[in-house]
């Protein structure tokens, strides 16, 4: 199972500095006798000093509406810094648009505060900005690394991971490429939202843990060729990282716009490894369609699951390995929202071409509330969960969690529904539900709440 | 009860009760010919499963009510075969028939045998009335248990007495311990018949291992209970049998997922004294849809008679689906209903039921290692499909490590496509799959199958 690689919340994170306290020096010394006794090696490099001085500490407080309630949980994690004027690279699951407060430790151990400037959890990657004011004022110089290119990485070339695994600040780890293209795709991986469709990942055995996530991969003259990232539980040495290709792309466009804007069209591709001769096709020709999201733009265009997509816009495609569906996904997210994109298609005998108007894409995970007199947090329907769960439309939230002993626990409220009205009212968005809180919160009175359970239809009384 | 304690334990018993009424032997010894252990087979293409229950003798042609749970609903009724009725302490089994399932009792008919009948006494012989005895708080009670078949379905005495009386919706009686084996008659003292066993209730329990903390399971005894029907819930309804092994014809509404408001809705809504039901959603073609109910209706009477507020609230949709089995296809029945404001007469004709799962066509390809049903209207209401659009078969079971399994099947998976080619009806993909299957050349074939709103193809290898 992979698992992220932020480091876990106060409960985790104090255990774990009691156990390696007694170490923290002697590490830090050995890192000392390094950069002082030996004069050869990698570490030694020019490019890979000046990464080193761009390596930070991220310590992060997020809030998180689960429980009914608004809780605070904080976690560490790495970053680097990528342009002078104090632009932090790290991972969108060290920081979220839930941080309500980003300390970033610099090379010289002084802290410092940043401010989120977009994350992008599809690639995983989330872009941080210095408070330069403080660093001026405070007189610290930035360092800032360099992106290499992970398209020239090959298996076995020797690579660094520098971060703070397990709060120990500042370490570096040694392993090499273990594969420079893995297809990884998770659908929840970024606390309920989706990763890895638009990219392919590089695997390293450079040993990453807990705390590294955000940090750089590099190599031995200190370019960034990947941002880590995750690790399978349990295994040893399996650690994936960003490549710098997909991290250089998606910050220049958050740093730009502060979101990254993709196109949908809902068709979800398969490998079509060995079917080739089933569907008479050349080998290395085409993507198989193996579902098309009910309602989605391809489902309007009239796209089949078991359609072959020959060609996108006039480019021929070839989807025969898992591996090369992340890029025609990243091709399809690239088109501009609204525009047409025309697919070449292979049905049976017959080839025929489609126009497919894009959307933009949306997270299944809507915005997220926590009504705190109710003791009900609730996520907003996206477009996306409605079409996964079937439902009408987005009207309404789903409840996320409730706090036992409030009103909406006592009216028979629990984990999954989706409320759909309250007091007659449908709710179209999140905005309904807060005037209705406040009303409650300025004057108690009952609430009538209309909710779907597995289709079934109820209603419930939220009372003082 | 255990082996090794049933006889001192049946000693004691009888004993016991010889002191509180001196003719309990003796009535035991007449009414435990009225009760019956059944065996059947539930045979399917792969394997053959053996079942027990036991039954109620009604009559003097041999018929025996068996409790609705007694056979797996889902279990289509060409499967169930073999059944052989023992009497109680008697191994030798007869024959018997199955009649099928009476839609508003719930009750399986069996008919035992011809050889057999003189031996058993109808339970109605002990009936005092039309009604049966009533019963009342703190009565004595006891029925009758049976040992399993190596103890040659030996009956045992059971005694109680009767703690509380629901309506659930039914007059249900609960005793303060097991009083006899589900499906088995309950008397008083006097040895008249105050009801019938149902299953029984779960108890909750505390486990307490070494290591974690003691947590709360619910055990359920399957041999014994202490709830039963009330005579008057059973005997009036006798007279009520089964048309057709297949149970029909069964009345049918059409108003899917009926969600009772809780006390403190209802009281929001201004329904006092009585309870009211949420309509989810109105099955498309149904009687409930052409008499223009709509979802989100509430559902306040029917036939003018207010819904009783029922404890606990889910009891009043058991209710409601009891007043549509307790008629048949044709008849009127009148829905009144709150829509938003306003509260509407709704008068329906019910219609009879779509085909049902458990009747649905089934045919099993073992070297693919599939059995396919047919898609009836209950799978296009679970995947919320246009009926009009229902097409393909579902994979009614994929044997583990089978082909189809390998290939990714799963049970229930809708299969849409065979090779490519769309499937329409159950005929067509049984030629289809029969053709694959007789190839022996055919090292593969591809299936098109939707799972939860997503489709995947799947590449089936035979070789």
């Amino acid at each position: 199972m992979l698992a992220l690689y932020a480091g876990g919340g106060s409960t985790e994170q104090g255990p774990g500095r009691r156990g390696f306290g007694r170490w923290l020096v002697p590490l830090l010394v050995a890192g000392a006798w390094f950069s002082t006794v030996s004069p050869a090696g990698a570490a030694m490099s020019r490019g890979f000093n000046r990464l080193l001085e761009a390596v930070v500490r991220i310590d992060v407080r997020e809030v998180a509406f689960e429980g009914g309630t608004r809780r605070y949980a904080a976690s560490i994690g790495s970053g680097v810094i990528l342009t002078a004027d104090g632009v932090v690279l790290t991972n969108a699951h060290v920081v979220s648009p839930r941080a309500v407060e980003i300390n970033v430790t610099l090379s010289n151990l002084e802290r410092v505060g940043a401010r989120l400037v977009g994350w992008d959890h599809w690639t995983d990657l989330a872009v941080l900005r210095l408070d330069l004011a403080e660093v001026q004022r405070r007189g610290f110089k930035l360092a800032h690394a360099q992106f290499g290119d992970s398209r020239k990485l090959f298996p076995g070339q020797v690579v660094f991971a520098v971060g703070t695994p397990h709060g120990l600040t500042r370490t570096v780890t040694r392993g090499i490429v273990s594969n420079t293209n893995r297809y990884f795709e998770d659908t929840r991986g970024i606390g309920g939202y989706e990763t890895g469709t638009f990219n392919t990942w590089l695997q390293t055995d450079a040993a990453i843990n807990p705390g590294n996530s955000g940090g750089p991969l590099v190599t031995d003259d200190g370019r960034v060729i990947g941002i880590s990232s995750r690790g399978y539980m349990g295994a040893n040495n399996l650690g994936f990282a960003i490549p710098s290709a997909t991290a250089r792309e998606v910050m220049e466009k958050l740093v730009r716009d502060g979101a990254i804007v993709r196109s949908y069209v809902g068709l979800v591709p398969g490998a079509l490894q060995d079917l080739e001769n089933f569907y008479a096709l050349e080998l290395n020709t085409g993507v198989l369609v193996n579902s098309v999201d009910p309602g989605s733009p391809a489902a309007r265009a009239g796209l089949r699951p078991g359609d072959i997509v020959l060609s996108l816009n006039g480019a021929k495609v070839d989807g025969r390995f898992p591996e090369q569906l992340p890029p025609i996904q990243h091709q399809i997210a690239g088109q501009p929202v609204g525009s047409s994109l025309a697919l070449v298609v292979k049905r049976g005998s017959e080839t025929r071409p489609f126009t497919v108007v894009t959307e933009k894409l949306e997270s299944r995970v809507g915005e997220e509330w926590a009504f705190e007199r109710w003791g009900l947090s609730v996520r907003k329907v996206s477009r996306a969960y409605a079409r996964e769960n079937q439902l009408d439309d987005t009207t309404g939230v789903v409840v996320i969690g409730v706090q036992p002993g409030f009103p909406a626990e006592s009216a028979g409220i629990t984990r999954g529904d989706v409320i759909t009205k309250i007091n007659q009212d449908p709710i179209g968005s999140l905005e309904v539900l807060k005037s209705a809180h406040a009303a409650y919160e300025a004057k108690p009175a009952p609430m009538l709440l209309e909710t779907e359970r597995n289709r079934r239809v109820s209603l419930f009384l939220l009372k003082p | 009860m255990r082996c090794t304690l049933l006889r001192p334990l049946l000693l004691f018993l009888t004993l016991l009760s010889a002191a509180a009424a001196d003719d309990l032997p003796t009535l035991w010894a007449e009414r435990v010919k009225s009760v019956v252990a059944v065996e059947y087979v539930v045979e399917t293409e792969v394997a053959r499963q053996p079942s027990a229950a036991m039954g109620t003798v009604i009559d003097r042609e041999g018929t025996v009510i068996l409790p609705s749970g007694a056979i797996d609903p889902r279990t289509p009724v060409w499967q169930l075969k073999d059944f052989k009725v023992y009497r109680a302490g008697d191994p030798t089994g007869v024959a018997g028939e199955y009649l099928g399932q009476e839609a508003f009792t719930g009750w399986h008919y069996l008919r035992v045998a011809a050889e057999a009948r003189a031996a058993l006494v109808p339970v109605t012989a002990f009936a005092a009335s039309g009604d049966g005895r009533a019963v009342a708080l703190a009565d004595f009670v006891w029925g009758i248990g049976l040992r399993p078949k190596d103890e040659d379905f030996m009956p045992y005495i059971l005694q109680s007495h009767l703690a509380l009386i629901q309506s659930l919706p039914q007059r249900t009686g609960i005793a303060q311990q097991e009083v006899a084996a589900p499906g088995l008659p309950v008397f008083d003292r006097a040895g008249d018949l105050v009801g019938v066993a149902g299953p029984s209730g779960g108890q909750t329990f505390l486990q307490i291992t070494r290591t974690g903390r003691p947590t709360p399971v619910m055990l359920i005894n399957v041999e014994e209970s202490s709830t039963f029907l009330l005579a008057g819930e059973v005997l009036p309804h006798l007279d009520r049998r089964p048309r057709s092994p297949s149970g029909r014809p069964l009345a049918w509404l059409g108003a899917y997922g009926l969600e009772p408001m809780d006390r403190e809705g209802a009281k929001y809504l201004e329904l006092s004294a009585q309870a009211g039901v949420v309509v989810s959603e109105v099955l498309e073609g149904s009687p409930a849809e052409k008499a223009g109910l709509r979802a989100r209706d509430i559902l306040l009477a029917l036939d003018g008679r207010p819904l009783p507020p029922l404890r606990p609230d889910r009891v009043v949709v058991r209710f409601i689906e009891r007043e549509i089995e307790r008629r048949a296809p044709g008849d009127r029945l009148t829905l009144t209903v709150l829509r938003g404001r306003d509260r509407l007469e709704i008068a329906t004709v019910l219609g009879e039921e779509p085909k049902l799962m458990r009747e649905a066509e089934r045919k099993h390809f073992d070297r693919i290692g599939v059995t396919v049903r047919e898609f009836v209207y209950g799978d296009a209401v679970e995947r919320r499909v246009k009926v009009a659009d229902v097409a393909g078969v579902v994979a009614h079971h994929a044997k583990p490590s089978g082909p189809a399994a390998v290939a990714g099947l799963r049970q229930d998976d809708w299969i849409r496509e065979i090779d490519g080619v769309e499937v329409r009806t159950f005929a067509d993909a049984v030629a289809r799959l029969a053709g694959i299957e007789k190839d022996e050349a055919r090292a593969e074939f591809v299936l098109l199958v939707a799972r939860g709103g997503e489709t995947a193809v799947l590449r089936v290898k035979l070789k």
